[in-house]
């Protein structure tokens, strides 16, 4: 949520029952009055200016995820809540905490970096995934630290509620007058599998520590991965490259075997005081070839050297291939529509690909697109060559050779964007005599034109000034030939009409 | 006697071994490596294999500031020529994308060149474009390669690490220089002045041809119509070139219109 609004009432609707009804509050809202599960229509009467948004389940999984994602600075080992209801997210910090000074101290920092971006929070640490989840959901503070060995103590107080049981089974324990955990844990199991079912008497019993549980992690380690440590921590960046190349002949080798080639690459150095740097590489297609990785990485970590800071030095290199596709060798298609043009072979184009990408940057290395508009600044874009086909004719899709135009109709050069020039033309509609561009004056001695081109008047996501355009093509006494258009139509679409250059001719 | 034949046997070998070192350094194109440039009166000219070497750095200027576009045509021609429907790698420093824009594909075919075989450097720094057409030199796939828009030529030292490139992987780079950019020494095989010329037409001057001559090569100078049949010129079009026999060639039609 932007920050502006963080202390706007504001809360999350959905239907229910054939009302809608309030999902969730934040704080300014409830401090209104608000409660989850009041009718929309109500809370709307006590506080008209809230801000309401449907709760929509995959954006708010897709937020977890991404927290899941980024918790993974504590621990490798994050997942999620299967919990119906609970929106949380269970860590094991196994042998974690120390990293940063404690379980207090992580659990302080990670509260206050979740207060920071305006996320509440309550967090617990227990022995069991069951204890620690009572703790954060019922517990009596919004940090709770069970000492260890006595996690079971800590939720006997707590209601049945906390064992993770299903409304029923909490139903069923309101009415036997089973108002705490210890009331619960105080009869004989076979008893409570009688009268519940089984299914409770687990929960119990992982809470208790009675049982064991397993957290299943929601990110997937990478299958490719290759870990490099240290026993000594490095500082010179060119020996993490040849350590690099190293690595990369070894993920290769395991890519090879499984018939798989990397996508994507990402590379993680760790520092002995455990800050992380972390680098990516996309490629065009592909590879398992351990020199084209080698030399993909070595281009990025040579510009990374910049604001390279070993500080005490590198400990863990982890290089992952987080994305993978099978290696396929394509059939050469039987016709290219055009004869002249011969396939390329897609690996070694793709190779070259990646390594322009790597040192000029995904944005720079472009293969020419054409899209079915006549507006000619929209007719033709160029597209990243990792986003676009490889063989280049997929985006043809759609357009009709029909209304492409003759291609001596169009310059060999397109100005970015159309500059202003001064004309000096015959009113309404004649061609121009001579015109200044850029501080030069051209007399012009043959025009073509005009070549009218209207707005789209449909409904467009490219919408342009929508004047109607006549283009003419200019030739000035020394031979150089120019694409300049009057903007708008004299008398009809404005009164005064204005000349843009947008292209030359070779 | 056997003592003597085998010496001779060696000489023989030897000398055929400077003979293939020193070809490397002359640049005499054999004639497989020889490429037309597409105009029979051009090629008439380039001796001894009527083509451009494929292996080298070609130059093209601009005659002046406004002849950028049609020295770009010229160029892209070549490359198009030369690449005879492999890939073809195109770079653009930033400056020049912001001053000319970009290669517009809808208009490639006016220059031989299809949308697909385009790959295009959209804007970058002199040192890192340089760097990219190394690469794409190497790159097999890669028919040709064309720096469009320099308006800054490469020193002398990557002028020559360029046409060592070239010499080396056999692929050839095409340099598209500005007017501003000077007169610069380099170590082009052949070096083009280009300028618009009215109806449609380019003033193409050959201004240096390394290597492949007995003779010095000519001061050439065309008039050429790339996109029509010949059209009547007026006879002082090219008047200050010295080449005798190119006062006004006119070359044939590459393209129909």
């Amino acid at each position: 949520m932007p920050a502006e609004k963080r202390d706007m009432p504001f809360v999350l609707a959905e239907h229910q029952r054939g009302t809608q009804r309030l999902a969730a509050v934040n704080i300014a809202a409830e401090a209104c009055g608000l409660h989850t599960g009041m009718a929309l229509a109500d809370a709307r009467v006590l506080v008209p200016d809230m801000h309401i948004e449907m709760l929509d389940p995959a954006r708010g999984a897709a937020a977890l995820d991404k927290c899941a994602r980024w918790l993974r600075r504590y621990t490798p080992w994050v997942g999620a809540d299967t919990h119906p209801d609970s929106h949380g997210l269970l860590l094991d910090i196994s042998g974690c905490a120390h990293l940063f000074g404690g379980e207090r101290r992580m659990l302080d920092d990670m509260r206050a970096r979740f207060n920071r971006r305006g996320i509440t929070c309550c967090v617990a640490v227990a022995d069991t995934i069951g204890s620690a989840w009572a703790l954060a959901h019922y517990g009596p503070d919004s940090l709770i630290i069970a000492p260890s060995g006595h996690g079971a103590d800590a939720v006997m107080d707590l209601p049945p509620g906390a064992l993770r049981l299903p409304e029923d089974a909490c139903d069923l324990c309101r009415r036997l007058g089973l108002d705490s955990v210890a009331a619960l844990a105080a009869f004989p199991r076979t008893s409570l599998t009688r009268r519940f079912g089984p299914y409770p008497v687990m929960r119990l019993e992982q809470a208790l520590g009675q049982a064991g549980e397993m957290l299943n992690p929601c990110v997937p380690a990478p299958e490719f991965i290759v870990r490099e440590n240290l026993t000594q921590g490095i500082t010179q960046l060119d020996v993490i490259a040849s350590l690099t190349q190293n690595m990369c002949a070894t993920l290769a080798a395991k890519l090879f075997t499984a018939g798989q080639g990397a996508t994507r690459l990402d590379l993680v150095l760790t520092r002995a005081d455990n800050e992380m740097q972390a680098l990516s590489v996309r490629l065009a297609a592909p590879s398992a070839e351990a020199d084209h990785l080698a030399r993909l990485l070595a281009t990025r970590l040579e510009r990374m050297s910049r604001g390279f800071d070993a500080g005490c030095g590198v400990e863990t290199l982890c290089l992952a291939a987080s994305a993978t596709a099978n290696v396929i060798t394509p059939q050469a298609p039987l016709t290219l529509g055009h004869k002249a043009f011969k396939a390329p072979p897609v690996a070694v184009l793709a190779s070259l690909f990646d390594r322009l990408a790597g040192r000029l940057g995904p944005q720079v290395v472009v293969r020419p697109v054409v899209h079915a508009s006549h507006i000619p600044e929209h007719a033709v874009g160029y597209r990243p060559v990792h986003a676009a086909p490889l063989s280049g004719e997929a985006d043809d899709a759609g357009l009709s050779t029909a209304t492409a135009p003759e291609p001596q109709m169009r310059p060999l050069f397109m100005l970015c964007a159309p500059e202003p020039i001064e004309v000096i033309a015959e009113i309404p509609e004649g061609a121009p005599y001579r015109f200044r561009w850029r501080r030069v004056l051209h007399e012009v001695a043959r025009a073509q034109g005009p070549e009218r081109i209207s707005p789209e008047w449909w409904p467009s996501a490219r919408r342009h000034n929508s004047l109607t355009r006549d283009y003419f093509r200019v030739e000035d006494r020394n031979g150089c030939r120019f694409w300049i258009y009057r903007d708008g139509l004299y008398g009809r679409e404005t009164g005064r009409v204005r000349w843009f250059m947008h292209g030359m001719f070779p | 006697m056997r003592e003597k034949k085998y010496q001779a046997e060696q000489r023989r070998l030897a000398v055929n071994r400077l003979r293939h070192k020193l070809r490397k350094f002359e640049l005499v194109p054999t004639a497989g490596e020889a490429v037309p440039s597409g105009f029979e009166a051009i090629d008439a000219c380039l001796s001894p294999h009527h083509g451009l070497l494929r292996g080298g750095l070609h130059e093209i200027c601009a005659a002046k500031t406004g002849d950028f576009a049609s020295a770009s045509g010229f160029g892209a021609h070549l490359a198009a020529q030369f690449a005879d429907g492999n890939a073809v790698v195109s770079g653009q420093t930033r400056q020049s994308v912001g001053e000319h824009g970009r290669p517009y594909a809808l208009a490639l075919p006016t220059v031989g060149l299809i949308r697909q075989q385009l790959i295009h450097i959209n804007g970058a720094d002199l040192p890192d474009l340089l760097w990219a057409t190394e690469e794409a030199l190497g790159c097999p796939a890669v028919g040709c390669v064309v720096l469009m828009s320099l308006e800054q030529a490469p020193d002398f030292t990557a002028s020559r690490r360029l046409s060592m490139a070239c010499r080396a992987v056999g692929r050839p780079l095409v340099l598209v220089l500005g007017a501003e950019a000077g007169q610069a020494s380099t170590t082009a095989t052949t070096r083009w002045q280009i300028s618009a010329a009215p109806n449609n037409s380019w003033q193409v001057r050959l201004q240096r041809l390394r290597g492949s001559f007995e003779r010095p090569p000519p001061m050439a100078g065309w008039q050429v119509f790339p996109w029509r049949e010949t059209l009547p010129v007026s006879d002082d079009t090219v008047s200050d070139n010295t080449a005798p026999e190119s006062a006004s060639v006119h070359a044939t039609a590459a393209y129909s219109s």
